[in-house]
Order: structure tokens, then sequence, then C-alpha cells
């Protein structure tokens, strides 16, 4: 698959102040997650790659164009930020009718493509109220709608789910699922970790300015040496499972608890030990409830890779 | 605390805000626990937090909050009660510890006493060693932390939680769910959180209460709630599944495969779940997950709250 | 107990019922006014009148020596401690600009803050009355307006007192030390009101600090121009200095500047202490403690 977004040694300070360092990485269409620490570099690198600023070193290009001042390009982008700014005096038809009119389509087409996104996220009955009035789930919603309305191919969205409810949350997740669908291009960027992963498997992850790590979420966790993986077995008998582990070569470590039901044991050879898992329950008689990877998650990941 | 003695105690709690009903006969009991509160935007859950916090009279109904009675103990109650706000809350100009102790001194405690506890309280929420700073200084998850400071201060009996988590990055993210497990494993703090974050919920809570059009939804034990009837597992695999697959439904289980290639088995009410480990040993196939079925938080909130 | 247990630790102390809910609030109200850029030196600005009328208080006892000032003029005439001269000084134009720059260091932020900031969430989560939130906001700013009307007055009677060596300034005016009471409670009460008002109105204390000099100021402007374009007495009213420099001229009985009845001035301030009160108890409901 052709890369969408490509940045080369992005760099970017504010005056002494690091924002990002050398970010070269490409990403493809469907979902990427992008998280990071407080400070870590997201809303500069999110700035950089719409456009708004320019880097420092490197260069940024979106389906193979540069993307300073690129309007051809900026048609093809849509992004969501963070903060609420809207003109409260307006009604989020309004709102978004004019934010479409700056791309150049007719009217015609103004108000059917408004229509077709607010209906997407379930404002159409809301739209001639003024934004003054709307409650922080609908200003959500009316954000993403304008990030969606010109049916761009890149959508960049900064903590869209910030602020709605479970169900709104639901349908907005739903959303980027039919965007990845449709093929599109989608940057999701988040400090919820669960609602990430209940997203993409695919994630970049900043630290300090810089990429720590780049790819399937899984596969990085397998790259990570320094902590064998956690196996977590709830069952009638722990210890007598511990017993028949110890002598294990492959068993690095094993923990009692918690729970007086659970063992937690740590391997770098998931093959060997799930390979004569089973087995080993049924020869010794050990009704097991549950079998968990309590670290094979991103928020396990996260906190691995940033040194906790 | 004896017996029988619940912490909160509703009966028929009825509110209206002129024409609009925001709460329409809730009955609601909590004992000792955490407990999540959950409902949609719109549900009735601020009105319920300021009927608790001894804010409004109910138009009907009884209440009694850690026995006081609702209408006519208020200050009692919110001698007893904590509250950490969702917003951003500080007084330009003081440090941590004379902001913490100050509070204390407004929630009844002498002035020595205050500024004692204030220590001890900032250093139990990791403020302790900035805690001589101005407030102005702090980044977002020492905001978070310096309210739950103040809230606990005065050694509540009652903890009220807005959105703990809100504007947390996924360190701040799990040092304050941490700490609210901490506090809610103490037996004699009734801990209430009100979230939209599902995940935060369900690991820092052992009931909930849904909220829906002023009305309790769903109410109970977290665990209980989720349950299923039937013996349905979800496993994941790893290895040639086809002769697993056949040899289970030998045995009389039905399989679905998602995607995701999550693999779900209904089992016979007389089959035991070691037979699944019995077929996985025989077929070399590895287990490397395997929960037994319950209904998620999410699908629990969409299905009380009935919409989609 | 060898090892000490870590972590959350109940408190084993009392509650105490305090006579004055709202004195950490007024505590607080205070140290963060000193704290603020500029207060200290305003503030010693705004006693430098008083020093000066003490300063005239000892001069006018001792006008032998000070003759040499005034060549044949009669010095008792001039500086003769009457109520006049406390008429004077409670109504001195520059006592009362210096009332308003204090009110704007250590007032303007008193309910704008808690606006701004959200702290009103705090405060009503704890058995705090509305009313004790409003009294000790009302008492920081009454505590400063107090050591520029009160303490001065209360410090003239005694030092007229100890320098004259007689007790008959009391016994010529026993009604004194009850003016000086009476005015410095109008004043402050009016000038904390007014404060109070103008916090609430906004969570930007820059526009509140700016909105507290120019009514007051503009409502002179406006009595000048209408003054000067009708030449009508009755305008004074409009004046927010003058009406109470025609309040003090009566409560020191003293022909008041403008041939205008003090009761109406009297009545204009009593108008806006109560349009403040009634906003007052509208904005601090209106916030509602969670949203």
């Amino acid at each position: 698959m052709t890369a969408v977004i490509r940045t080369q040694s992005l760099s970017k300070w504010y005056g002494n102040v690091l924002g990002l360092s050398d970010v070269s990485l490409e990403i493809e269409p469907g979902i990427t997650g992008l998280l990071g620490p407080n400070g870590a570099g997201k809303s500069t690198f999110l700035k950089l790659i719409t456009g708004q600023i320019k880097p420092s070193i490197g260069t940024v290009s979106i389906l193979a164009e540069p993307i300073w001042n690129n309007v051809r390009t900026f048609a093809k982008l849509g992004f969501c930020p963070e903060q609420d700014s809207f003109y409260e005096d307006m009604t989020g038809w309004e709102f978004l009718t004019r934010l479409l009119s700056l791309h150049g389509f007719s009217a015609a087409e103004i108000e059917a493509r408004a229509e077709r996104a607010l209906r997407f996220v379930e404002l159409a009955k809301d739209k001639d109220r003024l934004i003054r009035g709307y409650s922080r789930g609908m200003r959500q919603r009316l954000k993403v709608a304008q990030a969606v309305a010109h049916d761009p191919q890149i959508i960049i969205l900064d903590e869209p789910l910030n602020g709605l409810d479970p169900l709104g949350k639901r349908k907005v997740i739903r959303l980027i699922k039919d965007f990845k669908e449709a093929g599109k291009t989608v940057i999701v960027s988040s400090h919820v970790l669960p609602e990430i992963e209940a997203l993409t498997r695919s994630i970049v992850l900043l630290h300090q300015g810089k990429i720590l790590a780049q790819g399937d979420i899984h596969y990085i966790r397998d790259l990570i040496d320094k902590h064998p993986h956690k196996i977590s077995v709830m069952c009638s008998n722990p210890r007598r499972l511990a017993a028949r582990l110890v002598g294990e070569p492959s068993v690095q470590n094993i923990q009692f608890g918690p729970g007086p039901e659970t063992i937690v044991f740590e391997t770098r050879d998931r093959d060997v030990i799930f390979g004569f898992l089973p087995r080993l329950v049924v020869d010794n008689a050990i009704d097991v409830e549950e079998i968990t990877s309590p670290d094979d998650n991103l928020q396990a990941v996260f906190d691995y890779l940033t040194g906790k | 605390m004896t017996t029988g003695e619940m912490n909160i105690e509703l009966k028929d709690i009825r509110f209206h805000y002129g024409k609009i009903t925001a709460l329409d006969g809730v009955d609601l009991t909590l004992g000792e626990g955490a407990c999540g509160l959950l409902g949609p935007n719109g549900a009735g859950k601020s009105t319920l937090l300021r009927i608790l916090l001894g804010f409004l009279n109910p138009a009907q109904g009884e209440g009694r909050v850690l026995g006081y009675d609702i209408r006519k103990d208020q200050f009692l109650i919110r001698r007893s009660v904590g509250y950490m706000p969702e917003d951003d809350c500080l007084i330009p100009g003081m440090d941590a510890v004379t902001f913490t102790a100050y509070f204390g001194e407004l929630s009844g405690m002498p002035r020595q006493e205050a500024m004692k506890r204030a220590h001890d309280v900032l250093f139990y929420v990791g403020l302790g060693e900035s805690r001589y700073r101005l407030l102005e200084t702090y980044s977002a998850g020492m905001k978070q932390r310096l309210k739950l400071a103040q809230a606990l201060v005065h050694d509540p009996k009652l903890l009220f939680l807005d959105e703990p988590t809100s504007n947390l990055d996924p360190q701040g993210r799990t040092e304050i769910l941490d700490l609210i497990k901490d506090i809610s494993l103490k037996k004699d703090i009734q801990v209430l959180v009100s979230s939209h974050i599902l995940t935060d919920i369900e690991f820092t809570c052992s009931h909930v209460v849904i909220l829906n059009k002023g009305k309790v939804a769903a109410q109970g034990e977290l665990e209980a709630l989720k349950e299923i009837q039937f013996s349905l597992y979800e496993l994941r695999t790893k290895g040639e599944t086809a002769g697993f697959l056949k040899g289970l439904k030998d045995k009389g289980c039905r399989v679905e495969k998602t995607e995701d290639e999550l693999m779900k088995i209904y089992m016979p009410a007389d089959l035991s779940r070691t037979e699944i480990f019995r077929t996985a040993a025989l077929e070399n196939v590895q287990i490397r997950y395997f929960i037994k079925s319950r209904t998620s938080l999410e699908d629990l909130f969409a299905e009380t709250v009935g919409v989609d | 107990m060898p090892i000490a247990e870590r972590g959350y630790a109940h408190w084993d102390g009392t509650f105490v019922e305090r006579r004055f809910p709202w004195w950490p609030i007024t505590r607080l109200g205070i140290r963060l006014a000193f704290k603020r850029k500029f207060f200290k030196p305003v503030f010693a600005i705004s006693l430098a009148p008083a020093v000066f009328f003490l300063a005239g208080i000892y001069m006018s006892e001792r006008i032998e020596d000070f003759q040499f000032m005034f060549r044949g003029r009669n010095g008792n005439r001039l500086l003769g401690v009457d109520p006049a001269f406390f008429k004077t000084y409670f109504t001195f134009d520059t006592v009362l600009f210096l009332m308003v720059m204090l009110m704007v260091l250590a007032g303007a932020g008193l309910i704008s803050d808690d606006l701004k900031f959200n702290s009103l969430q705090l405060y009503f989560s704890r058995p705090l009355r509305k009313r004790d939130y409003w009294l000790g906001k009302m008492a920081t700013a009454s505590f400063f307006l107090l050591t520029v009307t009160l303490v001065p007055g209360l410090l003239f009677i005694l030092f007229k007192i100890i320098f004259s060596g007689s007790f008959k300034f009391l016994a010529d005016y026993p009604w004194i030390p009850l003016s000086v009471a009476g005015y410095s409670l109008l004043a402050t009460l009016f000038f904390a009101l007014y404060t109070l008002l103008i916090s609430s109105l906004s969570k930007n204390r820059r526009y509140v600090s700016i909105l507290l000099f120019l009514v007051y100021i503009f409502s002179d402007v406006f009595f000048g121009i209408f003054y000067g374009i009708f030449h009508e007495p009755a305008f004074c009213l409009l004046s927010i200095k003058c009406d109470l420099q025609q309040v003090g001229a009566f409560i020191f009985r003293v022909r008041p500047q403008y041939d205008v009845p003090w009761i109406y001035s009297f009545l204009v301030l009593t108008a806006i202490c109560s349009l403040s009160g009634f906003v007052l108890k509208r904005k601090i409901r209106g916030v509602e403690v969670i949203k």
C-alpha cells in the first residue's frame, strides 16, 4: 500500500522549546492511533501535517505532494481539533454551510453535503439552533461533521470522543470505522487508550518529540524484550498448576494473586507454554476459568515504553 | 456502620426545572463499595448529585444520605461529603497546602487540624513534593490530584468524583484510577464515580447505577449485571482450528467466529469446560485467551438506555 | 505498633462550630490582596491623607509654634478642628478616590476570580451558606475601607483629646463619634457592595477593575457635563462622589455643597446597594455547583 502521508526528518522548534524532532514516518490508509504523554509533540505533529505551521527541518507530503499552502491538498483533508472554538451566534447549519462554501462548492452541493453530514452525526434536528445552546456532545459531533462534510480523503481527529456519553462514543467509533471501510485514511489522537484499542491496532507513539514506536500493538509488544509476556490463569487449583510450571524453563516468573484462584506467570516463549497448556490442564484435572494476557494491551505497551 | 444501614437511600425522588422533568421517581440504595453513575447526557445525573449534596430539595420523595435527611440535614451532609468537580478549579496566588487547608477549614475543621491534614492528604495523592508551589504552575494531572485532595481533606464518608480522568494523559489516568481504587478499598468511604469512560468505571467500581430520562434504568453489582445465564465462552486460538471446531461440535457445542478472530463457544449445560481443553490438546491447538463471556458494560449501557 | 501504616489514614478530630464561619474567607481575601502587585504602596498612600490630617490636628493645638506659617492670619480659624474638619477628611476627593483604588486592587477579583476559576463549586460543596460566602467577601472589602474611614476618624478624636489635653472637644460635639461611625459604615457598606456588584458581573478581573474606575469617574463626569449645560444642581445626584459628599455633610452637620436635600443622595446610594444585593443573590444562586 502506498503511503498517504509521508514525513521526512520532520522537526519543529518554538524558540528553543522542542516540539518535534526527526520524525520520519509513513501513514497508510486505514485507522492510525496517535498517542503520547502530554508534551510529547502530538499537537505539533498534527499542526505540521495539516499545514498549519512550517517545519524547522524536514518535509511533509500528503498524497505525494508537499502540504505547505497546497490548497488542492487541503481540500482532501478534514481536521477535527481538540478545542472548541465556534462562532457561538451562528446556528449549526450556518456554521457548516459557511465552512463548506470555503471549498468552492455550488450552493446546491453545499446544502446536500451539509444535510448529509448533519444526518451522519445525528444533528439534523438541531441544525437551526444557535451553537451557544449546544451541549458538549453536540459540539463534538458538529466538529466531526465539519471535518467530513467535504468528503475528504484524509481525516484527522484530535480527541474526538472527549465529552461524549457512551452512546455518543459508539456512534463516532462506528463512523470512524465506516471511514476505514470506505478506504479513507484516519488519524485519531487520544489519551484514552482503551478507546484507541477499540478502533485500531496500528499506532504511532510519540515521546519527548520523537517517535518511540510505530506499528501493530501486538507486534510492538512482542519486541519489548525487557518485559516478558504475562499470562494470567484463573483456575480451581492454581498451586498445582504452578507446581507443574515451575519445572518449565521457559517460565520466568510465577506470582500468586490477585485473588485466591489466580496465578500470573511470565514467559518469553508463548508458543511453548500455550503448546502444552491444554494437555497440562486436562491431565492434572485443573478446571480453568480464565486465561488472559494482562499486559498485551496498549496501556501496557505505553507504560513499558515510556518507562514506568 | 451497622448492617442494614445504607450510605444512600432515596425513595421516589422527583424534581422538575420548570416544565422539564429532571428526575422522575428515582429509587436508590447504595451500601459499601465503589459505585459508578452512568447515563446519557441529560439523564438527570447532575440533578441527582445536587440533591445528594443537599443543594436542591426534591419536589417529591425522601431520602437519607449517611443517615442524614436530605431535606433537613443538608449542612450535615455536606460536612461528610467530598466533591471532586469535573472542571478545573483553583484559587490563583495560593499554594497547594494553603488551598487544601483553607477548604478543610471551611468544612469545619479547626485551623491547625486542617493544616496538618492538608499535608497528609497531599502526600497521599502524590503532590507531596510540589505542595509549596503556586497552583498556577500545576500541570493538568496535578490539578486533578489537587481536586481530589480538597475532596479528601475533611475525611468524608462519601466521595463524589465527577469525570475524574478528564484531560489526563495515559499516565495521569492510571495514577488517578489507582488512587480511586485504593480509596474505595477502604471499607468506610463510599465512592461514587460519574464518568463516560466505561473502562474507568469497570476498573474502579463494583456497583453501577444507570440513569436514563430521570429514572434508574439499571442498578446493581457490576458482575451480577454482566452475567449471562447460559454458558458462553470466548476464545482466541493459534494453530489449525478445523479439527478443533469439529471436535467441539461433535460434543454438542455451537461455535461462532466473529470479526477480529474471536471464537464464541456455546456449551450445552452438561458439558464441562475442561472438554474444550481436551479437544484443544488433541488437535494441537493453543488457547491463548479464554474467558466466560459477560455482557460488556458498553452493551449493558446500550441495552438499558435502549437506543440505536 | 512498630511500623506505622502508610497510605490513606482517617482523621479522628472533631469539627468546630465557628461563630463566624466566613472568617477564613476574609482572612484569605486580605492575604491575597497584600500579594497583589502595587497593593502595598497604594495602601500606604491611602493612609497618607489620614496622616496629614493628624498632623493638622497637632498643628492646630500648637498654633503658636506654627505662627510663622500664617503671618497674621487667624490660625485658629484656618486650622480649627471642628466637625467641618472631619467632613473635609471623609469627603475629600482624594480620599474617596483612594478608596476606589483600594477596591480595584483588593476587591476586583473577590467574586470575578471565583467565577473565572470555578471555585464556587468548592465553596458550596461545603457546609457554607451563600450568606456566609457573601459576608466573607464583604468583610474583606470592608477591612480595607474601614482602615481609611473608621480608624482615622476615631484616631482624630483620640488625638484631638490628647493634644488639646481636655475633653472639651467631645463636650462641644458629643455626637461626633456617632457621626464618624455612621459615615464610615455608610461609605464602607456602599463601596463594598459597589465592588462586589461589579466583581460579580464579569469573569475577567481586568474588566472589573476598569469598570470600578469608570463608573465612579464617569458618574462625576456626567454630572459635570449636565451641570455645565443646565446649571441645575440636582444633577449632582448623578455623581457617586457628590452623593457621598452630600450625605457626609449632613452627618457632620455642615452645610452641603449643593442645594439638594441630602436625603435624595442617600436614596441614590441605597438604590445602588439594593441593586448590588439583588444581583449578587441572583448571580451566586445562578451558578449552580454542578453543571
